[in-house]
Order: structure tokens, then C-alpha cells, then sequence
């Protein structure tokens, strides 16, 4: 029974079997911390998707109990949430969110400037629309790392968005047609997730790259000009994605 | 013989802590304690390969993934909050969205691999080998049986397929708002089915 209380929102199904997404995941989640009615039935929802999961369940191969807990053994805990509305990150870091943003949108602006065709156009705005999903996702996440060869990366990740976006300052400059080439790092899995722009000042201007997967780590490595499938020398920058 | 940290167990036979409380565990495993995410892992491991060995198919990617959000629960064990839901909607809630991560980070393979039949043939391995949740399953199934076939197709197409909502509506040739609303149906049904509603 839900006397008096509105009624729940048509997408809550779809969302809490994770098959909403773009715009529409977007606006629900904007919608969700205003209405307990979608809230109760989604979490309902998720109770009711746990029995499905029980209902096959399959025991995992021998190896994996030990291989499981070993990992446990070696992993540190994240701290819990203290204080405030669920953990919201400080100012600072929405600031420099906001940054970033503003940087992408320019990078983009500027490199449609002259004589673009409607497909750049497309391009661009498409461009524009994931960065801005990326920056805007509830689970974006800031981490600014120095790397071995000096400078620093910073990189915005949202895992919900499987994507991220990197800048980075003050990298060596690279000769011999070189480039900074970025990866994401699983386990026996290294895939390609593009190239860092040509520095300007010392800047790159910021690199989109979509297919984050869980899991995944970001990594940074100096290869030929064009760039590889794989990596061919030790990475200059590793670091794990925060949840 | 396999190596000396494998235990020989009955079937139905709960390890750990029998009957232990899921959600008291999490709260020890979040302070540290190594032996309690161990008996919460007796009861979580077995939910969270099958759901995404279902999910993902491939199963040496399907352990990666199960490991992964093992590994996640170990280190988030310190944010679970009993008052949003039980620990195992909150564990297999973990499992589905990592194995739709790993499905569509990965679209282009999967969509050649999963676009025929993937709901016409038979689930993989999933036969339940306890008790309890051969009990469950067969709930489940029985409730699933109550839904109306696209209710059912739906439902089952968008969680243990990983679609998205728009690709369950192209794959059974449904409107999107009709496959919105279904799915919304099929599970309140399912909900009252199971007695879940908290």
C-alpha cells in the first residue's frame, strides 16, 4: 500500500535492472533523491533481483576460494563515509571538475573553429555530450597522480559511464615522433584508449576515452609515433580507478 | 589432489558460521576481520559467479568479474548500510552493474556473440547444488511462471542478459514504452510472488 504517496516513476524497473543509460540513466538519478516512492520500489526492486541471482547460483571453479581470499588478504579497505549526505566530494574537487569541462568544451570549440563540416559538427557536439555525461556523472571521480618522467596526469573517471577523460602538465616533451599513449589495464588485458593531443605550453588538452571497464587501471606509456596495440616500455603512470 | 585450502563440503551443508547473519559479517569484514568476509564468502561466492557466469558466458572472463566484485565487497564492506536493504541485494546489486560493465565495455564482441539466441538456449551450469537454493530456484521459476511471457521475456532478457531496456524492446519487437511498463509489472509481480517487499 501507498496511500497518499505519489506514484512511483515508470522507469524505476528498468533502472534498477541497470538497463537504462545516456540522458535517460541521467535524469532518473537526478530524479530519484526527490521522490522515496521510486526509491522504496527500487530498492524493493533490487531485493527482488537478488533471488533471481540466488536462484543461479553456481559454484566457481576450486582455484578461485583461495585465488579470492588471497586478494583479501592483500587489499586495503576503503574508508567509511563520515558526516554529511553521502560522502559528496569537497568543493575543491568540483571545482577543478568544472575545469576540466570547461577545458574540454574549449579544446573541442577550438579545434572545430575553422571551415568544420557538418560531420565534424556532429562530431564535436557528440564529443562534447559524453564529456559532459562523464563530468557530470554522479560517480565522477578526480585523481591528479605525478608520473615517473615528471609532470602530473589528471584524470576524471566515471566507471557507470565506462569512460574518462585525461589531461595532463608538464610532461617531458618527446622526440622522434614519439607519443604518450593511454591505456586501460586488467589483468592480463591491456586495450588501447588513445593518444595524448600534441602538448601546447606544456599542456595536453584533454583525451576522451570510452570502454573503462571495472576493475580496469589507467596507464600511460611513451611509444612510437601512430602508437601501439600494446604496450612496449614500462608505464610512466599506473594508477587504480577510485569507485 | 588440488592444493590443502580446499574443504570438502556436504551438499546443503552451510559453511562458517551457520546461519550466520550476511549482514553482521559485512559489518566485522568491514573492521578487518579476514574470517568473517571468509564465512560471508560461503554465502555470497556461489549468487554472484552463478549471476554473472550467466551474464557474461565466457568464464574465465566470468571469474574475473566474480572476483572483482568479491574484492569490491571486501573493500566497500565499510559503506554497506543495513537501513538502504539486505546485504545480499546489496552484494548481487554490485555483481549485476560489474558484469554489465564488463558486457558493455565490451559491446562490439558481445553483440556479435549474444545476438542470436541468447535467451532460447538453456542457461549455463546454473543447476543449484544446496538445498536451499535448489528451493530458491525452483521459487523463482514458479514465480517467473506467474508473469505474463512478456513480462517474463522482458525481465529476464534485461537481468540475466544484461540488455539494456531499448535492446530488449528491439529484440522482442516491443514498443520502448510497452517494455518500460512490462518490466515495471513484471516485477512488482515478482516481488509480491516472492514476498520480498520490505
Amino acid at each position: 500500500m501507498r496511500v497518499g504517496r505519489p506514484e512511483p516513476h515508470p522507469l524505476t524497473g528498468v533502472y534498477a535492472l541497470d538497463a537504462l543509460t545516456g540522458p535517460e540513466l541521467d535524469r532518473f538519478e537526478r530524479h530519484l533523491p526527490r521522490c522515496p516512492a521510486c526509491d522504496h520500489e527500487v530498492r524493493d526492486f533490487h531485493e527482488t533481483a537478488a533471488r533471481l541471482a540466488v536462484a543461479v547460483a553456481a559454484t566457481p571453479p576450486a582455484p578461485f576460494r583461495p585465488r579470492v581470499l588471497q586478494a583479501v588478504s592483500a587489499t586495503r579497505q576503503d574508508p567509511p563515509l563520515t558526516g554529511g549526505r553521502a560522502g559528496r566530494p569537497p568543493v575543491a574537487r568540483w571545482l577543478a571538475v568544472a575545469a576540466a569541462a570547461a577545458a574540454v568544451v574549449a579544446a573541442v570549440a577550438l579545434g572545430i573553429a575553422a571551415s568544420a563540416t557538418q560531420h565534424q559538427l556532429n562530431q564535436a557536439q557528440a564529443q562534447i555530450h559524453s564529456a559532459a555525461a562523464v563530468l557530470t556523472a554522479p560517480d565522477a571521480r578526480l585523481t591528479v597522480r605525478a608520473t615517473t618522467a615528471g609532470g602530473t596526469a589528471t584524470v576524471v573517471s566515471s566507471r557507470s559511464r565506462h569512460a574518462m577523460i585525461i589531461t595532463t602538465a608538464g610532461l617531458p616533451a618527446l622526440g622522434g615522433g614519439r607519443v604518450y599513449e593511454v591505456w586501460f589495464m586488467a589483468p592480463g588485458r591491456i586495450r588501447e584508449a588513445g593518444l595524448l593531443p600534441q602538448p601546447a605550453a606544456g599542456r595536453t588538452s584533454p583525451l576522451l576515452a570510452t570502454g573503462l571497464a571495472a576493475g580496469d587501471r589507467i596507464g600511460l606509456s611513451v611509444e612510437p609515433a601512430g602508437g601501439t596495440r600494446q604496450p612496449t616500455t614500462a608505464p610512466i603512470l599506473e594508477l587504480t580507478v577510485p569507485a | 589432489m588440488s592444493g590443502p585450502d580446499v574443504t570438502l563440503r556436504l551438499a546443503g551443508q552451510p559453511a562458517g558460521e551457520p546461519g550466520a547473519d550476511l549482514a553482521e559479517l559485512l559489518r566485522q569484514a568491514a573492521r578487518g576481520d579476514e574470517s568473517a568476509f571468509e564465512a560471508a564468502y560461503e554465502q555470497i561466492a556461489r549468487p554472484v559467479y552463478g549471476l554473472v557466469r550467466r551474464m557474461v558466458r565466457d568464464p574465465a572472463q566470468a571469474e574475473e568479474v566474480a572476483q572483482e566484485v568479491l574484492l569490491e565487497v571486501w573493500r566497500t564492506a565499510t559503506r554497506f548500510d543495513p537501513s538502504r536493504g539486505s546485504a545480499m541485494a546489496w552484494v548481487v546489486t554490485i555483481a549485476h552493474r560489474r558484469a554489465i560493465d564488463r558486457i558493455r565495455a565490451s559491446t562490439a564482441q558481445a553483440q556479435r556473440e549474444q545476438r542470436v539466441g541468447a535467451f532460447r538456449e538453456a542457461p549455463p551450469d546454473s543447476v543449484a547444488d544446496t538445498v536451499e537454493s535448489r528451493l530458491d530456484a525452483e521459487r523463482v521459476r514458479r514465480c517467473l511462471g506467474s508473469l505474463t511471457s512478456l513480462q517474463r521475456e522482458s525481465v529476464t532478457l534485461a537481468y540475466y542478459s544484461g540488455y539494456t531496456y531499448p535492446q530488449v524492446a528491439a529484440l522482442l519487437g516491443t514498443a520502448l514504452g510497452t517494455i518500460k511498463t512490462r518490466i515495471r509489472d513484471g516485477l512488482i509481480r515478482m516481488r509480491d510472488c516472492l514476498g520480498v517487499s520490505r
